[in-house]
């Protein structure tokens, strides 16, 4: 064989029939730039851009809506009740107030750097402001509420030490789509789980479109005894419910030392994704198998393994590309489901998590969307995409699918 | 084909034992009796339970006893979780449950997507076709659980208040068909426009297919109008593809739903499983499992036999 250069083999590849018709498509391409965009941001959050301390510290009051909306009068002044005095009262009152107060911290805030006398002054200014505004009754007809309350917002932001640059940044990042009922910043939440969702994604379709594929590619090429144990193998598992099975794997793990890792969710989505990538290469490899290529390799003696690997695998190489794509949403898709039954992703956010949590807290009977609609909008876009990908991937190099 | 069906029942025997099997090894990775016993039992007493409870025994006369349970179709064990009720008895209550809400929420799902399938492959290309398959996309992207918890936030809640009197039930169940639409109805819909956008496509791509063959040429040539060809030819050929896909997801009816169940607290199948699971609650996961799995392998075999029965084309061997 003869053997080119790596770049006129690339120029080959993009120019087949199968990937002109994809560059065509508008729609695709617009899936992959999106894809693309999430790839950055997942190796971005990987690169420590956003940590997972960022995910789950306090950076403000519980359940405050995104976009630095107006709130209602009680809910400004349950924030700024709760938001820098509490914690600084607290300081204040510690026996060592200098070193309580160095470690009070709302996100990237800090305490200003005022003297404790200073402190103490605005504090008191704050609390007897808030006993004021406490014994308001009726916070609309109150005429000089609103006054009181600007000015108790001011005092309690007078606490904070003003940030700049690329702190300000985050901060004000943090705080744009809201907090969810621990105070945790919903924005870092959902961008962190991309990375989460990636990852789950892209090792679950990989891990199943190889075993699916060598399995399906062995079975459909040797037939025999081979065929029969794997097909025997993925009727199996394709006789218990799918979500059943994803749940007995997933809690067999929960005693175990892997249960705060996402090996349980790998296993679960493994076990039971590889069985449609085998079905469809194996029915391919049945078809290649009487082609005159083969029959060629076959008859200049190559080893049956060479064959099957250097022949029938890679010209199944179009269906495994569907599948992938077609997996990495089912992952993503099934996250979310084990992650509500507490049975996926622990330890950092998801957007599963997300959205259990938006359900259990009960978020939504509150009218609060901020944290289940941001976990929806950024699951839906990559998912989108992605079904967009599979579409056109289907159209251009498998259009006879059913 | 006696012989047909003979030899795949034979083929599939060792399906079913391998199911079994490994439904039983991978639930007991987990220990039942801490949790049934509570963590201050002494270990003379895990004992005496694990004893009881038969899980002393090696794992394959474990098998034996739930095989022999399974043939016989002796489910009358006792529940572990739920003391006074047999395994039976829970799965008779919660499998009509179950089929209350899946078998209309498929018979839906089934007879909507066929329509839009349809409409769709015959305006194949035009901008109908386009904004129908573009809305399935769209519906597809979104997480099951999206649709079940605005679906209950709207459906329930806030058309309950809005019209002063609860339409649908938020929570809860009660037996009696009078009142399945207030139980059970809000979830239907819900698992309707799930599967909807699956089952179009589906049924889009079986109908495109259908529309490309020289039958409908012929037809077309003939002058039969399009309604003719529409419901006439084409649904007739399009039968097989949809009795396949009917058939294999009946079995999938009895295990319900998992997610809609315990959101809405319907005491199906899918709830009393994930009950079981988290509770390791072993004789019910496990007849369940054994039940599906025959029900799954004799749906195959059904299916195969149909496609005989419908098409004299297709020779059983």
């Amino acid at each position: 064989m003869i053997s080119r250069p790596i770049s006129s083999r690339l120029r080959r590849l993009l120019n087949t029939r199968e990937m002109r018709k994809l560059r065509r498509d508008k729609g695709a391409l617009c899936a992959l730039l999106v894809i693309g965009c999430y790839l950055l941001i997942a190796l971005a959050v990987m690169s420590n851009l956003i940590s997972r301390q960022d995910c789950t510290q306090v950076i403000g009051s519980n359940g405050m809506p995104g976009f630095f909306l107006e709130e209602s009068r009680e809910r400004r002044f349950e924030n700024a009740r709760t938001s820098m005095l509490k914690p600084v009262l607290r300081a204040l009152g510690h026996p060592d107030p200098k070193a309580a107060l160095a470690d009070v911290k709302l996100g990237r805030w800090r305490v200003a750097e005022k003297s404790l006398d200073e402190l103490q002054q605005i504090t008191d200014d704050a609390v007897a402001l808030r006993l004021i505004l406490n014994e308001s009754e009726n916070l609309d007809e109150e005429p000089q509420f609103e006054a009181r309350l600007v000015e108790f917002e001011r005092k309690t932001a007078d606490l904070i030490k003003p940030l700049s640059g690329w702190d300000n940044f985050m901060q004000n990042a943090a705080l744009l789509l809201g907090t969810d009922a621990q105070g945790r910043s919903i924005f870092f939440r959902g961008v962190y789980s991309i990375k989460v969702a990636i990852q789950i994604g892209v090792v679950t379709a990989i891990v199943s479109v190889l075993i699916g594929a060598v399995l399906g590619a062995a079975a459909g090429y040797w037939g025999g005894w081979v065929d029969s144990l794997i097909v025997w193998l993925y009727t199996t598992f394709s006789s218990i419910p799918n979500l059943v099975l994803l749940v007995v794997i997933a809690y067999a793990f929960t005693d175990s030392d892997a249960k705060d890792t996402l090996l349980p969710v790998y296993i679960a989505f493994c076990s039971t994704f590889w069985i449609g990538t085998c079905r469809v290469i194996r029915g391919e490899t049945l078809k290649l198998k009487e082609q005159e290529y083969i029959q060629a390799a076959q008859t200049a003696g190559f080893g049956s393994w060479r064959i099957l690997f250097r022949h029938v695998l890679p010209n199944t190489s179009h269906l495994m590309l569907i599948n992938f794509s077609l997996l990495l949403i089912g992952a993503i898709k099934s996250e979310v489901i084990l992650s509500f039954l507490g049975l996926g992703v622990k330890s950092q956010p998801s957007w599963g998590v997300m959205i259990r949590d938006a359900g259990n807290n009960g978020d939504v009977m509150t009218g609060f969307f901020w944290q289940i609609g941001t976990a929806t909008a950024f699951m839906f876009v990559l998912v989108l995409a992605f079904n967009i990908l599979s579409d056109a991937l289907q159209d251009a190099f498998d259009p006879k699918h059913l | 084909m006696w012989v047909y069906i003979i030899r795949r029942v034979l083929y599939n025997i060792p399906v079913f034992l391998a199911i079994v099997l490994l439904v039983m090894v991978l639930l007991r990775n987990q220990d039942p009796v801490p949790g049934l016993l509570g963590k201050n039992a002494t270990q003379q007493e895990y004992d005496s339970k694990r004893h009881e409870l038969g899980l002393d025994r090696s794992l394959l006369v474990q098998y034996g006893a739930l095989l022999t349970e399974i043939v016989t179709f002796n489910f009358d064990r006792e529940m572990w979780t739920q003391s006074g009720m047999t395994v039976g008895e829970q799965l008779r209550s919660a499998i009509p449950t179950s089929l209350a809400l899946t078998l209309p929420a498929l018979a839906l799902t089934t007879l909507i997507s066929i329509c839009i399938g349809m409409l769709s492959a015959f305006a194949r290309g035009r901008w109908l076709d386009k904004t129908l398959v573009f809305f399935a996309v769209l519906g597809m992207s979104i997480s099951f659980l999206v649709y079940i918890i605005f679906g209950q936030y709207f459906g329930s809640y806030q058309l309950g208040r809005l019209l002063g009197r609860p339409i649908f039930a938020i929570h809860g169940y009660e037996m009696g068909w009078q009142n399945w639409a207030y139980y059970l109805l809000l979830p239907v819909l819900i698992s309707v426009i799930v599967a909807m956008g699956y089952d179009t496509r589906f049924y889009r791509a079986v109908m495109v297919e259908e529309t490309q063959k020289d039958y409908i040429t012929t037809a077309r040539a003939k002058g039969a109008s399009d309604r003719k060809i529409m419901f006439v030819h084409m649904l007739r050929n399009a039968m097989i593809p949809i009795i396949t896909r009917i058939m294999i997801t009946l079995p999938f009816l009895v295990t319900g739903s998992i997610l809609l169940e315990t959101f809405f607290g319907i005491p199906g199948m899918g709830n009393v499983l994930l009950t079981a699971i988290l509770n390791n609650d072993f004789p019910v996961v496990e007849v369940f499992a054994a039940i599906f799995a025959g029900m799954f392998i004799v749906s195959i075999i059904l299916t195969d036999v149909l496609y005989a029965l419908f098409d004299p084309r297709v020779r059983l061997q």
